[in-house]
C-alpha cells in the first residue's frame, strides 16, 4: 500500500519552476531517499507533501486520502531547519509540540532521552549549538510514534558520531516497520539506509525505484582471460553477444561490459565458454550511488 | 488543547508581562496624574474619579493604550513566522483555521485583561478618591464591556495586518498609520455619513470623548454613532477582520 502518493505535482515561485510535474509513490514500510544537488526541488517536495506549499497543480494523498490534520499527525516531520520558539526550553518547545500533534506528553521525557538533552532540558532553545537543535529537531518528530517520517537533510549540523547515530536511529525505525522519507545530499548515507530512491534535478524526476535496481542497472562485469589467450577472441565473442553492451577495456588489464536487465554474469559465463573463451576472472563491481548520482545529473 | 499551546508560548515569553505590566502601569499612572489637571485655574482633584462619570472617562483613557496590545499581538503573530513555527505547526497537524484561532484566542485572553484592568483601575480609584458615589456605579459600568469591544476590534486589525506583511516592523507601522493617519485622511475626503462606518471610527465611537454632549455645542453635533449602535458593527467588523486573516493564511505558503 502507498503511504504517500504524489500525482504530477509542479510549484513555481514567481517565474521559476522550482517543481514540474512529479509523481511518486511510497510504499509502506520502504525507506525512501530524496536526491539530489541544491535546488533540485528536494524541499519544495517535501514542503508540498507536508502541506506548508501550496501546489500549482497536482495532488499529494497520504494514506489513500487527501492531506488532513488527521493524516498529518500520522507523520512526524522534520523541514529545513528545526523551528521552535527560541525563548522556550527543550522540555516546553516538545510540550507544545506535544499538544500540536495530539501526543500523551509523557513522551516528551523519552523524546528528551533519545535526543541526548535530558540534562539541557531546561535551557532556552536559544542557547543549543547546531547539532543539539538538530537533534532536538529530530526528538520532536518521534513525538506519538508516528507511522511515517519525513526527514529533510536529518545529519545536518551533526558531527561523525551524530550522523552515525542518526543513521543507527533510522535502521531501528526501518526495523520497527515505520515509513521514512528521507531528503539528503549525502549519497554515502542515503546508499546505507535506504531501499528506495528517487533522484531529482531541476525540479524534474529523474529516475525511481528500488536502490538495488538503480544500481543495478549500472553495474559493470569485469572479465580476465589468461594472459596467453587473444584478447580479440574476447571481444569477438562479446560482440556475437546482443545482451551485452558498452565494452571497454580496464586499467591494469581486463575489460569490463554492461549486461542487459534479466541477463546474469553466470549467464555470459556460459555463453563465452560455449565460444571458446575461457574466463580467469569474472566480477561483477557495483557502481557507488555516488558514481550512479553524478551519472544521472550530469 | 489550541488555548493550552497558545498559553503555552504566551505564560514563559518575557515580552508579554513586561507590555501588559506597561498597560496597567500606564493605565493607572495616567489616571492618577488626571486629578492634578487644571481647568479655569481649579484642580480638577478627587471630582475626576466620581462615579457614575468614571467608567465612560476611563474607557476613553484606555481605549489610547489598545496600541499597547496591538502591538503585543502583533509581536506574537510576526514571531511565528519569523521562528518559522506556524510552518512547524502546519507540519505537526494544524489546519490553517487552527493557527487563525489560537490567535483569536490570544486576542480574547488579552481583550479580557484589558477590561479587567480597566475594571481593577475604576474600582481603585473610585474607591479610594470618590468612595461616596460608589452607589451610583452600575449605572455606567456598560462602558467597561464596550472597551472590551473596542480592544477586540483594534486586535482584530493589528492580527490582520501580523498575518499580512509576517514582519513586526511593518506591520507597527502600518498598525499606526492605519489608524492614526491612514484612515483620519480617507473619512476626511468622505462625506460624514459614509465616514462614520469607518472600523477605526466605529471601534472608537464605543468609548466617545467624555464631555461630547459640552463640545457638540461648540462644534456641532458628533457624526459618530452612538455606542450601542456602534457595537453591533464592531463585532461585524471583527469578524470580517479575522475572516480575511484566515483567508490570507489559507492561500499563501508557510
Amino acid at each position: 500500500m502507498a503511504v504517500l502518493e504524489l500525482d504530477n505535482l509542479s510549484k513555481r515561485y514567481g517565474g521559476t519552476t522550482a517543481l514540474r510535474g512529479l509523481t511518486l509513490q511510497v510504499e509502506q514500510g520502504s525507506v525512501y531517499g530524496l536526491l539530489g544537488p541544491n535546488g533540485s526541488g528536494k524541499t519544495t517536495t517535501l514542503g508540498l507533501a507536508l502541506g506548508v506549499l501550496r501546489p500549482d497543480g497536482g495532488s499529494v494523498r497520504w494514506f489513500g486520502q487527501p492531506l488532513s490534520s488527521q493524516s498529518k499527525r500520522r507523520v512526524g516531520a522534520l523541514l529545513e531547519t528545526p523551528n521552535f520558539f527560541p525563548y522556550l526550553s527543550a522540555r516546553q518547545n516538545l510540550l507544545l509540540a506535544a499538544d500540536v500533534k495530539h501526543a500523551d506528553p509523557a513522551t516528551v521525557d523519552t523524546a528528551l532521552e533519545l535526543a541526548g538533552l535530558t540534562a539541557r532540558q531546561h535551557d532556552a532553545f536559544r542557547g543549543f549549538s547546531l547539532g543539539m537543535k538538530q537533534r532536538l529537531a529530530l526528538a520532536s518528530t518521534l513525538l506519538g510514534s508516528p507511522e511515517v517520517l519525513v526527514l529533510d537533510e536529518p545529519t545536518n549540523g551533526l558531527d561523525p558520531q551524530g550522523i552515525a547515530e542518526v543513521r543507527e536511529l533510522i535502521q531501528r525505525l526501518a526495523a520497527q516497520g515505520k515509513t521514512i522519507l528521507i531528503a539528503s545530499h549525502l549519497l554515502d548515507e542515503i546508499e546505507k539506509v535506504c531501499t528506495h530512491v528517487a533522484v531529482l534535478q531541476r525540479g524534474e524526476l529523474r529516475t525511481a525505484g528500488p536502490v538495488r535496481d538503480i544500481l543495478a542497472a549500472s553495474d559493470r562485469v569485469v572479465l580476465r582471460v589468461e594472459a596467453d589467450l587473444n584478447p580479440a577472441s574476447l571481444l569477438h565473442a562479446l560482440g556475437q553477444l546482443t545482451w551485452v553492451s558498452d565494452v571497454r577495456p580496464e586499467t591494469g588489464g581486463g575489460h569490463s561490459a554492461v549486461l542487459a536487465p534479466g541477463h546474469t554474469p553466470a549467464e555470459l559465463n556460459r555463453a563465452l565458454f560455449a565460444s571458446g573463451v575461457v574466463l580467469a576472472g569474472l566480477e561483477v563491481r557495483h557502481r557507488s550511488l555516488e558514481a550512479q548520482f553524478l551519472e544521472l545529473t550530469k | 488543547m489550541l488555548l493550552r499551546a497558545e498559553l503555552r508560548k504566551i505564560l514563559p515569553y518575557r515580552t508579554v508581562w513586561v507590555i501588559l505590566l506597561l498597560f496597567v502601569g500606564l493605565l493607572a499612572g495616567f489616571v492618577s496624574v488626571g486629578s492634578n489637571v487644571q481647568i479655569n485655574g481649579q484642580q480638577l482633584g478627587n471630582t475626576l474619579y466620581a462615579f457614575p462619570e468614571l467608567w465612560p472617562r476611563l474607557a476613553y483613557v484606555a481605549s489610547y493604550f489598545n496600541l499597547l496590545l496591538g502591538i503585543l499581538l502583533i509581536i506574537l503573530i510576526t514571531d511565528e513566522f519569523q521562528f518559522r513555527t506556524f510552518r512547524q505547526q502546519v507540519i505537526d497537524g494544524s489546519s490553517a483555521a487552527g493557527l487563525v484561532q489560537g490567535k483569536l484566542a490570544v486576542s480574547a485572553l488579552l481583550a479580557v485583561f484589558g477590561t479587567l484592568a480597566v475594571l481593577a483601575v475604576g474600582l481603585f480609584f473610585g474607591l479610594t478618591r470618590s468612595p461616596e458615589t460608589f452607589g451610583r456605579s452600575s449605572e455606567t459600568i456598560g462602558a467597561v464591556p464596550l472597551y472590551g469591544i473596542q480592544a477586540l476590534g483594534y486586535l482584530a486589525l493589528a492580527a490582520l495586518l501580523g498575518f499580512l506583511l509576517r514582519k513586526a516592523g511593518p506591520a507597527f507601522l502600518a498598525f499606526l498609520l492605519y489608524a492614526w493617519l491612514v484612515e483620519p485622511l480617507l473619512r476626511f475626503a468622505t462625506p460624514d455619513h459614509i465616514d462614520r462606518y469607518f472600523p477605526v471610527k466605529i471601534f472608537d465611537s464605543l468609548t466617545p470623548t467624555p464631555g461630547q454632549e459640552l463640545l457638540s455645542t461648540v462644534t456641532g453635533p458628533s457624526t459618530a454613532l452612538l455606542p450601542p449602535q456602534a457595537a453591533p458593527i464592531a463585532l461585524a467588523y471583527i469578524a470580517g477582520l479575522w475572516l480575511l486573516s484566515y483567508l490570507l493564511i489559507r492561500s499563501r505558503d508557510l
